[in-house]
């Protein structure tokens, strides 16, 4: 049954020109599903650099600007596209040109599987 | 006389009552009421877990548990740049974790959500039927060819004539 959603995915990757990897991970960076292309750079899909944005958003949130929703973050060649809906995180990864916007409407269409997988992410 | 001297006595003694007053709550008030009130609040509250007869030891645990929530407090609203580093899991735990992350996507069987949202171009199921109907008449094409041309003509045409002066003065005498 995984297979479908890492189907479902896969079409949303695909609608958005220059998105290569869709993440959802638990706070400390553990994937609980992803889908990537071949273009995506292997550090960022690592553990560590994935929950680097747990902390980040915490002390983010402590600005006196309300409640950290995402961090986008902007590299030569790539784009990170990071999003907290605590327990889980959702990380877009693409090129530096792909549409950031768009990027970010996809958590629209990804919020029904959000909450389904939200029952089964264990609570650290 | 008597009346003026009475008089003056009870004035006297009033004033002297009013600052003796003003004296005695200044020196009964507290500058810090609220801090003073909270800690009572604090102590009672937590003084009920404690044996009454047993005095020293709630104060300490008091004090202490204020303290604690004090440092708790300052922990939550201070930014901490220092605990910004990544903490790294175990790598026995990132699999345990990945393990049952991925066992429990196979046991979740409904994914009936999982719908693409309805798009404007709808797909049509036998398209060489709709391909293969015959085209529109020609005089039908040029009616329609006529009347759009009639049509843009008439909005093209479409000019505004002033018929009454634009400026109104109003009658201000």
């Amino acid at each position: 049954m995984a297979e479908e959603v890492r189907k479902y995915l896969f079409d949303l990757l695909f609608k958005v020109d220059g998105l290569y990897c869709i993440l959802i991970t638990d706070r400390d960076g553990v994937a609980v599903i992803k889908v990537a292309t071949e273009k995506t750079p292997e550090m960022a899909m690592r553990q560590p650099f994935l929950s680097a944005f747990s902390m980040a958003t915490d002390q983010g949130s402590k600005f006196g600007l309300g409640k950290n929703k995402s961090i986008i973050c902007m590299y030569g060649n790539y784009q990170v596209v990071q999003i907290n809906d605590l327990p889980l995180v959702i990380t877009f990864i693409g090129s530096q040109d792909c549409n950031t916007g768009h990027v970010m409407a996809l958590k629209e269409q990804i919020s029904p599987l959000l909450q389904e997988l939200k029952k089964s992410v264990v609570e650290s | 006389m008597e009346n003026l001297c009475k008089y003056l006595s009870c004035c006297f003694s009033c004033g002297e009552d009013s600052s003796s007053q003003a004296i005695d709550s200044n020196e009964r008030t507290h500058l810090l009421v609220d801090p003073v009130i909270n800690n009572t609040s604090i102590q009672r509250v937590h003084s009920d877990d404690y044996l009454p007869c047993d005095s020293s030891l709630p104060k300490k645990t008091d004090e202490q548990s204020a303290l604690n929530r004090i440092l708790q407090e300052t922990a939550t609203n201070v930014i901490d740049v220092a605990a910004l580093g990544s903490h790294n899991l175990e790598q026995h735990e990132y699999l345990e974790r990945t393990n049952y992350y991925t066992a429990k996507l196979s046991t979740l069987a409904k994914w009936s959500f999982l719908k693409n949202p309805p798009s404007l171009l709808v797909d049509i199921p036998v398209p060489e039927k709709v391909l293969s109907a015959s085209p529109i008449s020609s005089l039908d094409l040029d009616l329609m060819n006529i009347a759009v041309e009639k049509a843009v003509n008439a909005l093209l045409d479409l000019k505004l004539e002033p018929g009454e002066d634009l400026v109104v003065p109003f009658r201000i005498p």
